[in-house]
């Protein structure tokens, strides 16, 4: 049952959005993000939803594995679309005690849940066609320019690296652990909340003494290869912006320039 | 308390790309009051056929009896299956999690619904049953002993379940050569003086041959070979092309027949050749000066 989770699920390809630069992909996404909250009429989603169908067309990721992304935000869906339906004050059409359907909460809901869904589609397109790795790595190279900030990039990078690689150790830890205490009489899975929560420290303080231990090994294995931080590391994977790259970034400051004429316009 | 395993097989993750048959049709029976060894090379299934053993995992086909009761029934209260069958994994210190020795040994027992003065009786004697001072240790924290001792506490966290059958996943797993052997010996009493059904998973071919009376041997999970130790480590052909061996001194022997055809064939541990070395110059002696 713990297997099953998926965050940042990587799916091995060789699509052309597979062979972007890792930097590209990431600005892209934060490009169509503000694309997406810029626009405001049905031209504009219009446009963002094919361009979407595109890019996922072009990464051959299959649609079944996209739309399993969408399954924990059912509920915020829902949610957000029913609230805007019947809290936007405006031109009333249909009500029921004191709910009231309006014209414009219609409208408003229509399309709130259509930008979730575009915005989730779309960004977890990102982790499906990235490795952890080059993710980590395109992080930071586009942070290194604030490091005279204080930003730590390499740091921040390398934490990113090391939390992502651990979930599935983590995962195989706390399954062992949980089978040792059933063994023990332990029953995870019966109770109320209060008894549940208690049944859980069985399971967290070896698991956190675990986590603990492992972190202490690692940090010791890095220093044995005389790892120091960022400072003068060279990497074996050189990332490099191709043509295809900056025809991307074009494209995705194209698509903000539609976007805020669209929203101008309407 | 008797445990019969029924054409069991188990795929790990079914339907999907990393579909991986673990077990493939394994029959087997474990008598009351048995000391069984289960060995093959990693990765062979020996850890999850024992999870089976207690219901922790469900076969995927086939059945599973812990005295006479079908533990993939409906009806069937798996706790109660936990009680009957202690399982200690490898390195089972690693679920220790209490603040007090005591209170984690209770941990089972108090799950089993047992309280106050009985809980208390419980947890003395299956320290005393792996050897471990209850007056010393009951207070102390179980992160502050030594690697052995903590071995010990969680092996009697097992304990204080009383279990009628016990399987111990590489008990000696990681620790130095006393520690290893203090367990071994402890394992032993557990069998002959509290009449336990054991059965030891191990990588050691010389912790088997001193310990146990029939071996399983598992090779890609399935069950290749099953009977008594000495028959079994008389195959050493078989059992090197599957990534295991025999004793060195059971080895050792082999060579030594190449020289002395007389001597024993089916020597498995250091006592036994021991007396065997002795008893064979014994004798030579004895026909020089005869």
């Amino acid at each position: 049952m713990l297997k099953d989770i998926t965050i940042g699920q990587y799916i091995p390809g060789d699509s052309l959005i597979h062979r972007l630069d890792p930097r590209t992909k990431i600005l892209g996404a934060i490009a169509f993000i503000l694309a997406l909250f810029i626009i405001s009429g049905p031209k504009g989603y219009l446009t963002l939803t094919i361009f979407s169908i595109i890019i996922i067309i072009l990464s051959r990721i299959p649609a079944t594995f996209v739309l399993r992304g969408l399954k924990p935000l059912y509920y915020i869906l829902a949610f957000t679309v029913i609230l805007n339906f019947f809290l936007t004050p405006g031109e009333e059409i249909w009500r029921w005690k004191f709910l009231r359907l309006t014209v414009e909460g219609l409208r408003q809901g229509v399309f709130m849940g259509w930008r979730l869904l575009l915005l989730v589609l779309t960004t977890s397109l990102l982790t499906l066609t990235s490795s952890p790795i080059a993710l980590t790595d395109g992080i930071e190279r586009l942070l290194n320019p604030f490091r005279f900030l204080g930003v730590p990039a390499h740091e921040l990078a390398m934490m990113m690296t090391i939390a992502l690689r651990f979930i599935p150790t983590l995962l195989e830890e706390t399954d062992k652990i949980m089978k040792a205490q059933m063994a023990r009489g332990a029953e995870f899975e019966s109770g109320n909340i209060i008894q549940r929560a208690k049944g859980m420290v069985p399971l967290l303080v070896p698991l956190f003494i675990s986590a603990f231990r492992r972190a202490d090994e690692l940090a010791m294995a890095m220093e044995a290869r005389c790892y120091r931080g960022g400072e003068g590391r060279t990497r074996m994977k050189q990332l490099e912006m191709k043509a295809r790259d900056y025809s991307s970034l074009v494209l995705m400051v194209l698509m903000i320039v539609f976007a805020i004429w669209e929203r101008l316009g309407a | 308390m008797s445990i019969r395993v029924e054409n069991l097989s188990h795929t790990y993750m079914p339907g999907t790309p990393m579909e991986s048959p673990a077990l493939v049709g394994i029959s087997l029976e474990i008598k009351e009051g048995e000391f069984v060894g289960l060995i093959g090379e990693t990765g062979s299934g020996k850890s999850t056929l024992i999870q089976h053993f207690n219901g922790l995992l469900k076969p995927t086909t086939g059945k599973i009896y812990v005295d006479d009761i079908d533990i993939g029934h409906k009806g069937t209260s798996l706790k109660e299956i936990r009680r009957r069958v202690g399982l200690v994994f490898q390195y089972p210190e690693h679920q220790l999690f209490e603040e007090t020795v005591f209170a984690d040994i209770a941990y089972g027992p108090s799950n089993m619904g047992l309280k106050g003065e009985n809980l208390t009786r419980r947890v003395r004697e299956s320290m005393e049953m792996v050897g471990i001072d209850y007056e010393e240790l009951k207070d102390r924290s179980p992160f502050e002993l030594s690697g052995g001792q903590m071995r010990r506490v969680a092996m009697a966290g097992v304990l204080a379940m009383k279990p009628k059958v016990l399987v111990l996943d590489e008990p000696t797993a990681g620790l130095d050569p006393r520690g290893r052997g203090e367990i071994l010996q402890q394992i032993k009493e557990l069998h002959r003086e509290f009449g336990l059904t054991v059965v030891l998973v191990s990588h050691s071919m010389e912790d088997v041959a001193r310990l146990v009376e029939r071996l399983l041997v598992m090779h890609r999970g399935k069950l290749v070979l099953s009977g008594p130790t000495r028959e079994i480590f008389a195959q050493e052909e078989e059992l090197r092309k599957i990534g295991l061996g025999v004793p060195q001194v059971t080895e050792l022997f082999h060579h030594l027949r190449g020289c002395f055809p007389t001597i024993k064939p089916d020597v498995l541990t250091v006592e036994e050749a021991h007396r065997e070395i002795c008893s064979y110059l014994r004798q030579k002696r004895g026909n020089i000066h005869a």
